[in-house]
């Protein structure tokens, strides 16, 4: 006898995880259109974020393998993404903060301007060329991976026999 | 069950609408930057009053222009200084960055559409490109 509650929420769930993988394959395509877009493969650093959407993508067939055996492999792979997209965020400001001295509004005032405010202008991108967060969603992307593997790997624990 | 998958699938569609709306903003902007033609194209045996256009006439008459897509970043960086642009290196790093660039554009449209991202002005990216040949 199964009850109907338990299996509403199970198939709530199994929907909720399937959205979540959705969500995170839309982000790698949508992240692939937008560096493709921007033309972001100058330099072997600007293939970082590449990288990193075929480790997500390689995570997410991972996810996708039955019995839950290539969860481990897809969480670790998503972690490292997560770490990518912080790498790519600093870098972004970090390039930003290096162009304020190209910027013709600030040419000849940049190196007396204050630290505190010459790093808020590059985070708020009012100098320099590179979008601040747009790393971020691979982070994000991550972020639904890693939310879309929780539960998967507790089927396998259920199901083990209770020895005495 | 219906139902709820319809949601999630128009739910989906959305949230990819709206990535794409902010891809193709994105990518709309440097081409709304593009700089137009500059005097830098223009012939440089024509006389001009202010120093700078002296100095990139000087630079051009002299034979100084060197290859965008062939020299090192040190003769680019020379090259730049020799013409006048403040923070030669760092311009020359961007230069070197942004290759190839198409030989048959004298104008090299591709590198000032790149510079305009860093916001230069006008005058900066005229001498950049004038210390330059494709």
């Amino acid at each position: 006898m199964s009850d109907p509650s338990r299996l509403r929420r199970t198939d709530a769930a199994t929907l909720v995880r399937h959205g979540l993988v959705a969500l995170t394959a839309i982000g790698i395509l949508a992240a692939a259109f937008e560096l493709a877009s921007e033309r972001h493969w100058n330099g072997v650093e600007q293939l970082i974020p590449w990288i990193a959407l075929a480790a997500l993508a390689a995570a997410v067939g991972l996810l996708v393998v039955p019995g839950g055996r290539g969860v481990p492999a897809a969480r670790v792979l998503a972690v490292l993404v997560l770490g990518a997209s912080v790498y790519g965020v600093l870098d972004h400001v970090l390039v930003n903060f290096e162009s304020g001295a190209l910027d013709q509004r600030y040419a000849e005032s940049w190196d007396t301007l204050p630290a505190l405010q010459q790093w808020w202008l590059a985070v708020t991108k009012t100098v320099g060329p590179a979008p601040t967060l747009a790393p971020g969603v691979l982070g994000q992307s991550a972020l639904l991976l890693l939310l879309a593997s929780v539960g998967r790997t507790r089927r396998r624990v259920e199901v083990q026999p209770t020895s005495h | 069950m219906t139902t709820t998958t319809t949601r999630l699938i128009t739910a989906c569609a959305a949230a990819a609408l709206a990535f794409g709306l902010v891809a193709c903003s994105g990518a709309a902007t440097p081409s709304a930057t593009t700089p137009a033609p500059s005097a830098a194209a223009a012939p440089t045996g024509s006389e001009d009053d202010s120093a700078t256009a002296d100095e990139v006439d000087e630079t051009a008459a002299a034979g100084a222009k060197v290859s965008a897509n062939t020299a090192s970043e040190d003769e680019i960086a020379a090259a730049l200084e020799s013409a006048g642009v403040s923070n030669p290196e760092r311009w020359a790093e961007e230069v070197v960055e942004y290759r190839p660039y198409p030989a048959d554009d004298p104008n090299l449209t591709t590198l000032r559409e790149n510079l305009a991202k860093y916001n230069p002005g006008q005058e900066t990216t005229d001498l950049i490109v004038s210390a330059l040949a494709p």
